[in-house]
């Protein structure tokens, strides 16, 4: 014990060198965290009286009639985002990584950064406005080639909402997962290429059964933060279609915003956060924990 | 070693400090949209008391429907008023339309100081003393007029639309708002369209209907309308003409101080009362019929209600009618490019030959007063409690100044969109085929106003499902039974609501009820 | 396949792509310079006034001078009806000028209104790099090369914190913000960044220091070189890569951050180009096509000058493997 006290007083300029980012974590992140699961237990009215309702307002989540339709919906979402969020730019990566010059490759590779430009807003925005639009790219296209009768409104229609969101940014090259995958592909040892070439494999066989798994720890990676990324994001929603029509873009994220700024009902906003929360938390342990990475894999060979 | 790479960065540099200086108007305090350009700072330091109203559609430096020059008569009142007292600068902002971020605002204190909003919005909130009853100053005389002139007995006498001014009462009986301009829906068709095939204005449902479907089969699209304008206006238009002939059987509250414009006008508690009793449920015939009127209208209207720009439909002449309100006036009458003439006309009412609970009265109105000016709790932020503001007693000399009809004319004239409530001031000839409009009975209820946002939210999505088809009758009946409950049970809770006096005037008129078909029976 | 056609095939593939993945921004792009009118129109054209300066071009140089003609100025028409404006012969200076006029209407008033959020927006990214990579990288070292009471404690307390996401923390932070008094101010854009952006750095900076060789250090120490002095002489300019990508990705994550200004700011004064975008486009502005989308191009130019110098340092840094589960 002595000896600690010594050690603590001893590195006592250390703590002070880390104070700042302790106080900024203490109060914009951890007192956030708790108070969410303090609220939660509440009935809190912006600007009303709270009232202690314990897990009442669980309760009436799983009784929302919005609960099954927000969680289909984040469901699909999921599954077309991390399908297009892994498989596109794996294909795009290893087709620039097959090229043999090397100027040409760093130049798609820049190409296909440039969209990150765009701020985020201004792409909803575009794809909403310009291209969804009820005189917009798709619907000016489709009467361009005689198919003006498939011209709807492509946000606003029950069947085509979700799906229309869930296609904003086509061909979904743009973004750091292409380097990511890159870097991972060029990460290969060359020990392992000479000898599929050895073997006799080549092309997209050697594709599916030798790079493939090599890449596993990125596409793991990748996988966690876009789910992460699609359970807690509702920009999306909020600006092009509000969940509308019904409630058929529906996700939780933007139910609790409504909740808490639109109804007032801080608590139970609360609530849902923390819903959502504990099924970012499950997830991301069992991504952990069953799938396993190319070190892994490595290990094992 | 320095590559041409780094002098293109200084040059970019060099470019976006120049970029991003603010202009010269705008150093002079000018060039955001509100603001004024010949302020300048040391004259705002001089004055302590920083006033910021949000006029919505006055807003200067704005160009309202992008016809005619930018607005400039606030600007010109604001400096009237800052000559009267040296202390106070007024600022004119924008805010945006959505609804959380003013609710946001006012929690935190930092709302504008007059704010335009739907005072029955207001009448949400009110137990959480965010808005200042105005009784107070207007049962006062208003300071700034002569001794003969309105207003020199009691700020109410400058109001022109008496009835629907004090109607804006809210439940607890306390005038949260001055009602500065008044507005009213209408049905604008295209005279050409309507001459060339031999049409004329309806007089009843039937020869509405007929008249759209020959519209329709002349290939244009018969009536455009935004879904947020049939949601509400509509709703409440053909709920009255189903339910007020039950009025004298379900009218549960009286209230003297509202009964001239609002009479018979259900509020929030004799709406749960009357719920509880099995009215608006899959077991009330006119409930289900309201819906089944609009499903069926729903044909005539534009394929696409929410992101469809119904005004550009109207002036391409693809559209015939557009149901909009007179603040289209403002381009239909001033854009050149209009090259048709158009009319004005309300929704015919619906007779027992249509259906069985429609008895033909004149259709109501939903409209009534537009520019609804409310004080904030910013307003007394100086001391915290309104009795001892002097920063309040600003706000309300601004909000009286700017009601005197010198002042008033400039601003609502520039436009050609509301007509003035105050005496004195006249609209613009186009506007005044609204004036007879507005003469009309009010409507039973507003739905949209009665309870919560979560209430109206789940209501206009599922509404919205059900007119394009996505959800049936049956489970759309069910869902608007379901948020009624909900709503319902919520709001008694919220506003303490003890419906009591309620449930004994329930009893009284059951000889009135006596009479009544098609009532539905309680649960 | 021989190299040759392998390479072609590849090309063809991958320029498809990138020609579908640009569409939407060309499209944005020719829109930014063509007027309200046009658009009104046509969905698809060239904008009219390049069209027409270069069709003058061709008038002034091949000698047909008073071929050069253009309607009268929309803008001042006032009530007259825009079929019944006369048409003017105008000198060739008169008709650039009226030409260079229309083009850039759509970019002079986005900019006006775009200019006051694009300031703010740079200075809160800016602060809140600089906050992020300071700390950050202090915090990394000291964790990476130094041993202290609790320090794995605190280093798995302060990973752990990264595992919450905003969903959870928006209303709470809030009230937080609220009751601090912070809302509407430039405090309540950085702090919470700093707060949350700096966790991250700390992981990727101390990562970094752990790969250093302590002999490094060493040397210095024997010297008599305190922390600053360690810290300012060979930390930082060890870290260039680690900073660049710490920085990028901090100033990306801070301009597109749209939901916290918005809701955290209610007077025009603080809001940020994100905000500001989404409030244009809820405004009157909005009916304003080609203002609109002039102001898409201008909130993006920032961030590819940004691009412009900082990709190979990110590019080195994303590949140098940090990023893997």
């Amino acid at each position: 014990m002595r000896d600690k006290l010594q050690a603590i007083v001893r590195n006592l300029g250390l703590y002070a060198i880390l104070s700042p980012t302790f106080l900024l974590l203490a109060v914009f992140c951890f007192v956030p965290f708790v108070w969410a699961f303090t609220t939660s237990l509440y009935d809190y009215e912006i600007g009303g009286d709270r009232v202690f309702v314990g897990l009442a307002n669980y309760g009436e989540y799983l009784g929302d009639p919005t609960f099954w339709s927000s969680f289909r919906n984040l469901f699909l979402l999921t599954l077309v985002s991390v399908a297009t969020g892994v498989v596109f730019p794996l294909g795009i990566a290893k087709l620039i990584f097959s090229l043999s010059g090397e100027h040409a490759r760093y130049l798609y590779r820049v190409v296909f950064l440039v969209p990150i430009v765009v701020p985020g807003v201004a792409t909803l925005m575009i794809w909403g406005g310009m291209v969804y639009g009820d005189n917009g790219l798709v619907n000016e296209l489709l009467r361009l080639v005689g198919l003006g009768d498939w011209a709807r409104g492509w946000l606003a229609g029950p069947d085509t909402a979700l799906w229309a969101v869930a296609m904003i940014g086509f061909p979904f090259a743009s973004g750091i997962n292409i380097l990511i995958f890159y870097a991972g592909l060029a990460g290969i040892p060359e020990s392992v290429h000479e000898a599929a070439w050895l073997d006799g494999a080549s092309g997209v066989g050697k594709f599916f059964l030798i790079d493939l798994p090599l890449v596993l720890s990125q596409i793991k990676l990748l996988v966690i933060l876009t789910i992460i990324g699609v359970v807690q994001g509702f920009q999306g929603m909020f600006i092009l279609t509000r969940g509308g029509p019904g409630f058929r873009t529906m996700v939780p994220g933007l139910w609790m915003y409504f909740n808490a700024f639109s109804f007032q009902r801080m608590g139970y906003a609360c609530a849902i956060g923390v819903v959502l929360f504990l099924l970012i938390l499950v997830l991301t342990v069992l991504n952990l924990k069953y799938f396993k990475s190319s070190e892994d894999l490595q290990a094992a060979l | 070693m320095i590559k041409p790479k780094h002098i293109l960065l200084v040059i970019i540099l060099g470019l976006s400090a120049w970029a991003l200086w603010p202009s010269a108007e705008e150093r002079a305090g000018g060039g955001r949209l509100g603001d004024r350009p010949k302020a300048s700072e040391a004259d705002k330091a001089r004055r302590p008391y920083h006033l910021r109203v949000a006029p919505a559609l006055y807003l200067p430096g704005t160009m309202p429907n992008n016809v005619g020059k930018p607005l400039e008569g606030l600007t010109h009142v604001a400096e009237k008023f800052e000559a009267l007292f040296p202390d106070t600068y007024v600022e004119f902002v924008g805010v945006p339309a959505v609804r959380e971020w003013l609710v946001t605002q006012l929690a935190a204190g930092l709302a504008p100081d007059i704010i335009n909003v739907n005072v029955e919005d207001v009448w949400q909130d009110v137990q959480k003393g965010w808005y200042v009853p105005l009784d107070p100053y207007l049962n006062r005389p208003l300071p700034f007029v002569k001794p003969a002139e309105p207003g020199s007995r009691q700020w109410w006498d400058v109001f022109k639309y008496q009835a629907i001014t004090r109607g804006k009462a809210a439940p607890d009986g306390l005038s949260y708002c001055i009602s500065f301009d008044m507005v009213e829906t209408g049905i604008f068709y295209n005279k050409d369209i309507f001459e060339r095939l031999g049409l004329g204005e309806p007089k009843g449902w039937p020869e509405f209907l007929a008249l759209q479907k020959r519209l329709k089969e002349a290939g244009y699209i018969p009536l455009v309308v935004p879904l947020g304008s049939i949601a509400d206006w509509g709703v409440d238009l053909v709920f009255d003409q189903l339910y007020k002939s039950l009025r004298p059987g379900i009218d549960l509250r009286t209230d003297p101080q509202r009964a001239a414009y609002l009479e018979g006008y259900l509020d929030w508690d004799e709406i749960c009362l009357l719920h509880q009793k099995g009215f608006f449920t899959r077991r009330d015939p006119r409930w289900v019929d309201l819906w089944r009127i609009l499903k069926e209208w729903r044909q005539y209207w534009n394929k696409d209600l929410s992101s469809a720009d119904p005004m550009r439909l109207f002036v391409t002449q693809k559209g015939a009618m557009f149901w909009t309100a007179s603040w289209s006036v403002n381009q239909l009458a001033r854009d050149p490019d209009i090259a048709f003439k158009w009319g004005v006309f309300y929704p015919p009412p619906i007779p027992a030959s249509f259906n069985p609970y429609g008895d033909g009265h004149t259709m109501c109105v939903i409209g009534g007063s537009c520019t609804q000016l409310t004080v904030t709790n910013t307003a007394f932020s100086d001391t915290g409690r309104p009795e001892t503001s002097q920063r309040l007693k600003r706000v309300i000399a601004f909000l009286q100044f700017l009601t005197l009809p010198e002042n008033a004319e400039p601003v609502i004239n520039e436009v050609k969109a509301f007509l003035p409530n105050i005496v004195g001031v006249e609209p613009h000839k186009e506007l005044l085929v609204f004036d007879e409009i507005l003469r009309r009975p009010y409507t039973t209820t507003k739905w949209s106003y009665t309870f919560d946002l979560r209430f109206n939210e789940i209501f206009q999505r599922m509404f919205d499902l059900y007119l394009n088809g996505g959800i049936g009758e049956e489970e759309y009946l069910e869902w608007t039974e379901k948020n009624l409950d909900a709503a319902a049970r919520a709001i008694l809770v919220r506003k303490k609501l003890d419906l009591a006096p309620l449930e004994r005037r329930w009893e009284e008129l059951a000889p009135a009820r006596r009479e009544m078909k098609g009532l539905p029976d309680a649960r | 396949m021989t190299r040759k056609r392998r390479d072609l095939v590849l090309h063809a593939a991958l320029i498809a792509i990138a020609f579908l993945t640009m569409v939407p921004l060309l499209f944005v792009l020719n829109n930014s310079l063509r007027t309200n009118n046009e658009m009104y129109h046509a969905f698809f054209g060239l904008p009219g006034s390049l069209v027409s300066i270069a069709k003058f071009t061709w008038y002034e140089l091949t000698g047909q001078p008073d071929r050069i003609r253009l309607r009268a100025d929309e803008q001042e028409r006032g009530e007259t009806r825009a079929a019944d404006l006369p048409v003017q012969t105008l000198s060739y200076r008169q008709a650039m000028a009226r030409l260079g006029d229309d083009l850039s209407r759509g970019y002079r008033y986005s900019w006006k209104v775009l200019r006051p959020y694009m300031v703010n927006t740079i200075f809160v990214c800016v602060v809140t790099a600089v906050g992020v990579v300071l700390i950050g990288s202090v915090a990394g070292y000291v964790f990476a090369r130094h041993r202290f009471p609790g320090h794995r404690m605190l280093f798995v307390a302060i990973l752990s914190l990264m595992m919450i996401p905003g969903v959870l923390t928006l209303v709470p932070s809030f009230l937080l913000v609220k009751q601090l008094g912070l809302l509407n101010s430039y405090g309540v854009l950085i702090l919470p960044y700093i707060a949350g952006g700096q966790i991250f750095a700390i992981f990727l900076f101390k990562s970094f220091f752990d790969g250093l060789p302590e002999e490094l250090f060493e040397s210095a120490r024997l010297d008599g070189a305190g922390h600053f002095a360690l810290y300012w002489h060979i930390v930082l300019p060890l870290s260039k890569q680690v900073v660049a990508v710490v920085g990028v990705m901090t100033i990306l994550g801070t301009w597109n951050n749209f939901l916290w200004p918005f809701i955290t700011n209610a007077d025009a004064r603080y809001h940020v180009v994100a905000s500001g975008l989404y409030l244009m486009g809820q405004s009157q502005v909005a009916a304003n096509f080609s203002t609109m989308f002039a102001a898409y191009v201008l909130s993006s130019i920032p961030l590819l000058v940004l691009f412009i110098y900082a990709t190979k340092p990110f590019m080195r840094g994303v590949t140098s493997g940090a990023f893997k589960a």
